[in-house]
């Protein structure tokens, strides 16, 4: 065991303590010398400068140097080195990894506080050659301290656990740990996973792949005792115009898992933060109701609401918040042609016109041209069996390269401009009638699309029900996106692009005589996605769920997210903002090109504003948690261990414990810590010697003071 | 306290600089006294008095400022008076040869400027057919020229070769000097006095008191009148080799007012025990000197 430095050059200080020492003891007289004739006089002048310097109080001075050497000493950070350690036992060192479960669901009970616990004895049963790592996950993980021996480091990141707002995944935690471990030189690797084993944190196809070796110890911090859980799983917002204001009737489904007796559960509803309503539900065990509030008027931007619930064992999802701003009607063109019926356009304005919202403000043009004034303002433009000239097509081309959006219903009047032709998504060919049997029918709808989406569902809408007997042909573009088809295989609806904008081409009419989709109950829903799609209308989301993350700098995310005006949120390019996180935190967001993630991690409301500004409206995004982590049904952990390590990566066969291990210089330093009791010495020596330098000082001075009395 | 000042015409060549030059000393103690003497006798200051011996005819050529004008008016006739030295006097300096002495600043040390003035004044002494003698000491008697009036060249000799190093003291050797001097004279004292003044005055005034006629001349260097050093040096005793270290910007006005009240305190013993003192600057011309040699003469031979 031999005496060595961390940082030797700090052993360089030494020297400069004894250079000046031993320079004035070796050095008997001045390179100066002035032969004078007699010291007569100078030596009556009573100054101490004139007496010739001598070290008097060699203990003072021995005391000085000695505590300067050994802050010098401390600096250099001395440590007793051992020599390579040879073969340990069976075991060797470990690397060991903790990941301890975060989620909202272990802030029932003492979940969190036995987590931190047992973390905390893993540490302190540590060997001198372990190293550890500390891994805290919910949807994600975080490191908070990575393959370290240093245990005041690992206490300290133990105490900066806390619950999270988000569900549980042991897949990306696993991961961490799997890399953790692949890049451990140690020959023994550990896992503990510190949870409640929510049955929802794992699928069974997380691809985790620990290596050879890896042993997996599960760490239950599950209660035993039965949770008695009310939550708010969603709320409904439908509005309506009421005498040209925009009202909201709230419904709040309320579901109670657990409890053996009814439970009174009082519901209260809350708008910028002011409790406005309450009711008052009995909720049996394991029981649902749906609670509807009086409608309240939406008239300011960014509204923000919260159906609140009592707190519980799980106060997470107790409360869901929302964000409402009042709607804007999107205004649509219809065209007709002048001599057509006037009820030629009854079903596709009565559906327009049809909607809680007023979602749509509905012009009408009755004739094949269409004038710039006619394109103001307008979002989309239905063309409904009208022949419109070439100059009509062009400004209908500019409108959509600028974004707009045209359908064109292709009836018995429809015609079209050959200037014009690359507009639409195809060649019309002739038309087609399908009398045999009851018509034909939509065969195919591209489900993907967003105008089908909303579709996609079960009892979301039938288009089957819909009989077609007269229909274009339609050759498509190359370029051109077919949304649907008939059963015969030819196109129904296809979509090109121009510009910002699109063009859809429908091959029937709206009416009811080539079909009768327009007396189906999924015409009216149709319709608007048509509209909303043309006019590039996203639907505001009321609120976000705990893990999404939304770009602050794509304007159709910010639309989404129901922001009212980009200028008025200060969210023009160009400037800098900061986000206030429920809890409080921000997090700065400088102006670049680039876009501007903000992670929602937090339950709760999202402020986005300017830094130094108080906005009287900011923009603000409600985030609830994900309620798939209020079910508490779990998992055997023996059973999840079991799944961790069968997938583990086999061995070669080739036992690779009880290699020797040196211990780091570092870890040896660190772990032996001589550098305080060296300073701590030396603080002793130099208190020492003010004290016995002052009392000297006191003896001279009284001595001298006889002296001359 | 008597400064040494250059007043008298045709006396530039005193600079004492310029004496070094001179490495004969007979020829530096007659160029100075001669041209010294000269320099007197064109001046309108006459004012040393001397013994009248007798009258001669005046010739063409003698100094008119010599004519007896009470003879003439009573004779009609021009004479000239002649002077007398005083003569068969006892004229011996007495000269500090202690380390101290070998102190210098510029171009002449204290010891050379002390045996230039011991030399003018012997050759001047001898010309006043004085007998003249030497006596040298630092901590004992170094050598002992009795007076005689045949022991000029003798004394210059011993001069050119006197040197100082050792430490020296003032009562020891001044004491036997007391003792070996029988015969009442004039005595020089040439010294840098680096001792107490009751210490010096102590080793000098018993020789007044013997009767004889004591003259004191105290060499000092400009520097050690001034203490002009600036840089922080070690100071070392030429006497003792005792060395301390001095910062002079802090110790000069201090050392000033010691070595004021030192020579103020010299000066008023001397004066109390009837003892001529002269402070003489090595840096300033030896005529000075002389000067004051010739008062404390006349006031002598005023005395008697």
């Amino acid at each position: 065991m031999s005496l060595a430095f961390l940082v030797p050059l700090f052993l360089a200080g030494i020297a400069g303590i004894i250079v000046p020492i031993v320079v004035h003891l070796t050095r008997r007289q001045r390179k100066n010398v002035v032969h004078f004739p007699s010291l007569m006089f100078l030596q009556k002048i009573p100054y101490q400068e004139q007496r010739r310097r001598r070290i008097q109080h060699w203990f003072l001075l021995s005391l000085r140097a000695l505590a300067l050497v050994l802050v010098a000493a401390a600096f250099a950070r001395p440590f007793f080195e051992r020599s390579t350690i040879g073969a340990l036992g069976s075991g060797g060192p470990r690397e060991v990894v903790v990941l301890v479960d975060r989620s909202y669901s272990m802030e029932i009970g003492d979940k969190m506080e036995r987590a931190r616990q047992e973390a905390e004895r893993i540490f302190r049963g540590l060997g001198p050659l372990d190293r550890a790592s500390l891994v805290a996950f919910s949807q994600g993980a975080d490191v908070a301290a990575r393959s370290t021996s240093d245990l005041s480091r690992l206490q300290g990141a133990v105490d900066t656990l806390s619950v999270s707002s988000a569900a549980t995944r042991f897949g990306p935690a696993l991961k961490v740990a799997q890399t953790i471990l692949e890049e451990s030189n140690l020959p023994t690797g550990e896992v503990y996973l510190l949870t409640d084993f929510q049955r929802n944190g794992w699928t069974g196809d997380e691809g985790v792949r620990l290596p050879a070796g890896s042993r997996v110890i599960s760490v239950p911090l599950g209660s035993t005792d039965p949770v008695d859980n009310v939550m708010v799983t969603d709320v409904s917002l439908p509005r309506q115009i009421v005498s040209n204001r925009e009202r909201v009737t709230p419904t709040a489904r309320i579901v109670r898992r657990g409890g053996d007796e009814p439970l009174e559960v009082t519901v209260t509803l809350e708008l910028d933060g002011q409790e406005i309503q309450s009711r008052t539900e009995t909720l049996a065990p394991n029981s649902a109701a749906a609670v509807t509030f009086q409608p309240f008027t939406l008239s300011r931007p960014h509204t923000r609401g919260t159906v609140r619930v009592p707190e519980d064992d799980l106060s997470t999802d107790n409360t869901h918040h929302f964000v409402l701003s009042p709607g804007n009607a999107l205004p649509v063109l219809i065209v007709e042609a002048a001599r057509a019926p006037s009820d030629v356009s009854l079903y596709l304005r009565g559906a327009l016109s049809i909607s809680d919202d007023g979602r749509f403000e509905v012009r009408t043009r009755r004739s094949g041209t269409i004038r710039p004034v006619d394109l103001e303002g307008v979002g989309a433009v239905f063309l409904n069996n009208v022949l419109i000239d070439g100059g009509s097509a062009e400004r209908l081309r500019a409108f959509v390269e600028n974004g707009g959006g045209v359908f064109v219903a292709l009836g018995q009047g429809a015609g079209w401009p050959a200037s014009a032709a690359d507009l639409l998504p195809g060649t019309i060919g002739q038309m087609e009638d399908r009398l045999q049997g009851r018509g034909g029918r939509l065969g195919f709808l591209d489900y993907e699309h967003p105008i089908f989406e909303v579709f996609a569902g079960p009892r979301s809408g039938d288009f089957t029900g819909a009989r077609f007997y007269r229909a274009w042909r339609m050759e498509p573009a190359d370029s051109a996106a077919i949304l649907a088809r008939y059963d015969d295989g030819s196109v129904a609806l296809a979509e090109l692009r121009h510009g910002r904008g699109r063009v859809l081409a429908w091959t029937s009419s709206l009416d009811a005589f080539w079909n009768d989709l327009a007396l189906q109950p999924v015409f009216l829903p149709y319709v608007h996605r048509l509209a909303e799609y043309l006019g590039g209308r996203a639907e505001a989301v009321p609120w976000f769920v705990t893990g999404q993350v939304v770009d602050l700098a794509d304007p159709d995310a910010l639309e989404t997210a129901g922001l009212v005006s980009s200028e008025a949120a200060g969210l023009a390019e160009g400037l800098d903002q900061v986000a206030v996180l429920p809890t409080g935190g921000t997090v700065s967001m400088p102006a670049g090109d680039g876009p501007r993630y903000l992670p929602l991690d937090e339950h709760g409301f999202y402020t986005v504003r300017r830094p130094g500004t108080d906005p009287d409206r900011p923009f603000v995004m409600a985030v609830n948690a994900d309620l798939e982590e209020s079910d508490l049904a779990t998992i055997d952990p023996e059973e999840l261990v079991l799944q961790i390590e069968a997938s583990a990566a086999t061995t070669d066969g080739t036992p690779g414990l009880g290699d020797a291990v040196e211990l780091r210089r570092e870890d040896q330093e660190r772990r032996q810590s001589v550098w305080r009791w060296l300073l701590i010495v030396a603080l002793a020596l130099f208190i020492t010697e003010t004290a016995i330098s002052n009392w000297l000082s006191r003896r001279r001075a009284g001595a001298t003071g006889g002296a001359a009395g | 306290m008597a400064v040494a000042r250059s007043t008298a015409a045709g006396t530039q060549f005193l600079d004492p600089a310029v004496l070094g030059r001179i490495a004969n000393l007979e020829l530096l103690a007659r160029t100075v006294v001669d041209g010294f003497l000269t320099g007197l006798h064109r001046s309108p200051y006459l004012g040393f008095s001397m013994d009248f011996a007798e009258h001669r005819p005046y010739m063409p050529g003698d100094d008119i400022r010599r004519i007896d004008w009470r003879l003439f008016a009573r004779t009609d006739r021009h004479y000239i008076k002649l002077f007398e030295a005083d003569t068969n006097a006892n004229f011996s300096v007495l000269l500090d040869l202690s380390a101290s002495m070998s102190y210098g600043s510029h171009s002449l040390a204290k010891i050379d400027y002390a045996r230039y003035l011991a030399a003018c004044l012997i050759y001047f002494s001898n010309k006043q057919r004085d007998r003249v003698g030497l006596v040298t000491f630092d901590h004992e008697i170094v050598d002992y020229v009795p007076p005689s009036m045949k022991h000029l060249d003798t004394i210059l000799h011993r001069l050119d070769q006197a040197k100082a190093g050792r430490p020296g003291t003032l009562a020891g050797p001044l004491l036997k000097i007391t003792e070996m001097l029988g015969r009442k004279g004039i005595l020089v004292v040439i010294s840098d006095f680096y001792e107490e003044p009751d210490t010096v005055l102590s080793a000098i005034a018993p020789l007044r008191a013997r009767g004889h006629d004591v003259i004191v001349f105290h060499v000092m260097d400009p520097f050690e009148l001034d203490f002009p050093f600036e840089e922080a040096s070690g100071f070392e005793d030429l006497e003792t080799g005792e060395q301390i270290p001095v910062i002079p910007g802090k110790l000069r006005g201090d050392y000033t007012s010691l070595m004021k009240t030192h020579l103020d305190t010299l000066q008023k013993r001397f004066t109390e025990n009837q003892i001529d003192y002269t402070l003489l600057n090595t840096g300033e011309p030896l005529d000075m000197a002389l000067f004051q040699y010739l008062l404390a003469r006349e006031r002598m031979s005023k005395a008697r």
